[in-house]
């Protein structure tokens, strides 16, 4: 059978290069096709490829859809939890007070995202189609953890420690429009609810 | 290792005594602490040598690179050249002015007519030259292929179907045809010819050298098409999917004439000096406006947006 000889072949390879493929550990080995691999790369860089999606065109009746421009700059040299404080602030706002907060903002992350926010809002308006550039604010904005160096740290008496040097990712998405109102639920607020909740129960097998 | 800046910062930035605002006026004022300063005393055994070399200039950059033995690969300054199409339209045609405006039944019109009808010499003589090449020409049947080939390369541009496109039309045209256009969907539809398609101009151009021929053919149409554009997210950009629109078109097609197996394509098309403006997109866009000085105002200067001027050009 041709995926029995592929198969095989395969794995005297990944064999011969030190390397085990997992499913051939986990599963029996040469049954029909099941241990076949489909991706022979894992591409992890998704969050550019939403700006590739096209819509179908709307019909007149339905409500215009939102432009959406998605953003992200990779390895910057911020610590991603640092990172987070500052994507958290910005997360909600619309885009020229995003832009207000971070310049007046004295980490050193703001720099970076800053940036990252004025070319999104160019992008968005020169290939996506967006009206007004101040019609933007911030859907999503989120850290993540870049690749690590390592560099050695030099302790006393010969001990080292192996230092990371931290690089982040920062990624955003940038919808139009005006950004949407959140009601702050009040302790009082919930606490109604879970006594209406409480009340609403019903009592079974009761008379 | 050195302090940081801050412990330095905060002695400035005290609100020490009345009216202190900047730092110049910490030294004319009497502070009510004695001022400590904190200063980098510790000597630096390795200071690398990038720090001591002031600015380079290329020649002196590229003779320390060669002192350092480091042999640059030889860059190679190609481009690539495609002679399957020309580059451009060679002695484009001029169509007359208040052309398809005037009815063919007033003076003004007859009198075109047969000035259209009559063509010019060099055109006769580009026919002659392309029934040399391709025996099965005529100038009357030419016109309604020119016109089957630009219906089929329209339908292919609206899905967007790459091979077919490449085949009907040339390699010139077509980045003019498809840019910008990756993520957007178009609808397009030819309705019907208003007047029956012509050919109005020609021309074989040799490229390079001598023998090397290729034929243009201008081909005029008045046509009623309907044309819509929708951007990523499905919105109208320009146009509208149920008005149909009259069109009056020139299109070049080319021939590569010395190979037995080219054929017809779409070259470019001719828009004349006097077509009437384009319709402007649905949103708003910004122009870039003057720079202004601090103490000038928008309003006050009268700023008229450039217009561009009323030239043919041919895309």
């Amino acid at each position: 059978d041709i995926y029995q000889i592929i198969h095989y072949s395969f794995c005297i390879w990944t064999i011969r290069n030190l390397r085990k493929c997992k499913k051939c550990q986990i599963l029996a080995p040469c049954s029909q096709g099941s241990c076949l691999h489909t991706t022979a790369q894992l591409n992890t860089k998704n969050w550019d490829r939403k700006n590739r999606i096209v819509y179908p065109p709307q019909q007149k009746d339905e409500p215009p859809r939102p432009a959406e421009v998605f953003h992200c700059r990779r390895q910057i040299k911020y610590s991603k939890d640092k990172m987070w404080y500052l994507a958290k602030l910005i997360k909600g706002m619309s885009i020229d007070q995003a832009l207000a907060q971070l310049e007046f903002s004295d980490k050193k992350g703001a720099i970076a995202i800053k940036e990252v926010l004025l070319e999104a809002q160019e992008m968005a308006v020169k290939n996506h189609n967006v009206e007004f550039k101040s019609n933007l604010y911030v859907a999503e904005s989120f850290s993540g953890k870049g690749k690590y160096l390592k560099r050695i740290r030099y302790h006393g008496r010969g001990m080292f420690g192996i230092m990371d040097k931290v690089h982040c990712h920062y990624f955003v998405k940038l919808v139009e429009g005006t950004p949407p109102v959140v009601v702050q639920k009040t302790p009082f607020d919930q606490a109604k609810e879970y006594v209406e909740q409480l009340r609403s129960r019903t009592i079974i097998h009761s008379l | 290792m050195a302090a940081s800046m801050c412990r330095t910062l905060r002695i400035f930035n005290q609100p020490a005594g009345p009216g202190l605002k900047c730092v110049a006026s910490l030294l004319e004022v009497q502070l009510a602490q004695p001022v400590v300063i904190p200063v980098r005393t510790k000597k630096r055994y390795f200071i690398p040598p990038s720090v001591s070399i002031k600015s380079r200039s290329l020649e002196e950059q590229e003779a320390a690179v060669r002192a350092a033995g480091v042999v640059a690969r030889q860059q190679y300054i190609e481009r690539p050249i495609n002679i399957s199409c020309t580059a451009g339209i060679v002695d484009p045609y001029i169509p007359p002015e208040g052309d398809a405006r005037l009815s063919t039944l007033s003076k003004e019109g007859l009198k075109q007519r047969t000035e259209q009808l009559r063509q010019s010499a060099a055109s006769q003589l580009a026919f002659r030259k392309i029934k040399d090449h391709d025996s099965e020409f005529s100038s009357k049947g030419f016109a309604v292929k020119a016109q089957e080939i630009f219906i089929e390369a329209h339908a292919a541009l609206t899905e967007f179907n790459k091979e077919k496109l490449h085949s009907l039309v040339t390699e010139r045209c077509y980045p003019e045809m498809v840019r910008g256009n990756r993520y957007k969907t178009l609808h397009w539809r030819f309705i019907e010819s208003l007047e029956p398609p012509r050919v109005v101009h020609a021309r074989c151009p040799d490229m390079v050298s001598k023998g090397n021929m290729y034929g243009q053919v201008t081909v005029r149409m008045h046509s009623r098409q309907t044309l819509a554009i929708y951007d990523r997210f499905g919105r109208l950009m320009l146009g509208d999917e149920e008005e149909p629109r009259d069109v009056l078109e020139y299109l070049v097609m080319e021939r590569h004439l010395i190979n037995p197996y080219g054929c017809w394509r779409l070259h470019g098309k001719i828009v004349p000096a006097w077509a009437p403006p384009k319709d402007p997109i649905i949103k708003t866009v910004m122009i870039p406006g003057p720079k202004l000085k601090p103490e000038e105002e928008f309003e006050s200067l009268n700023y008229e947006v450039p217009n561009p001027e009323a030239v043919q050009w041919h895309k």
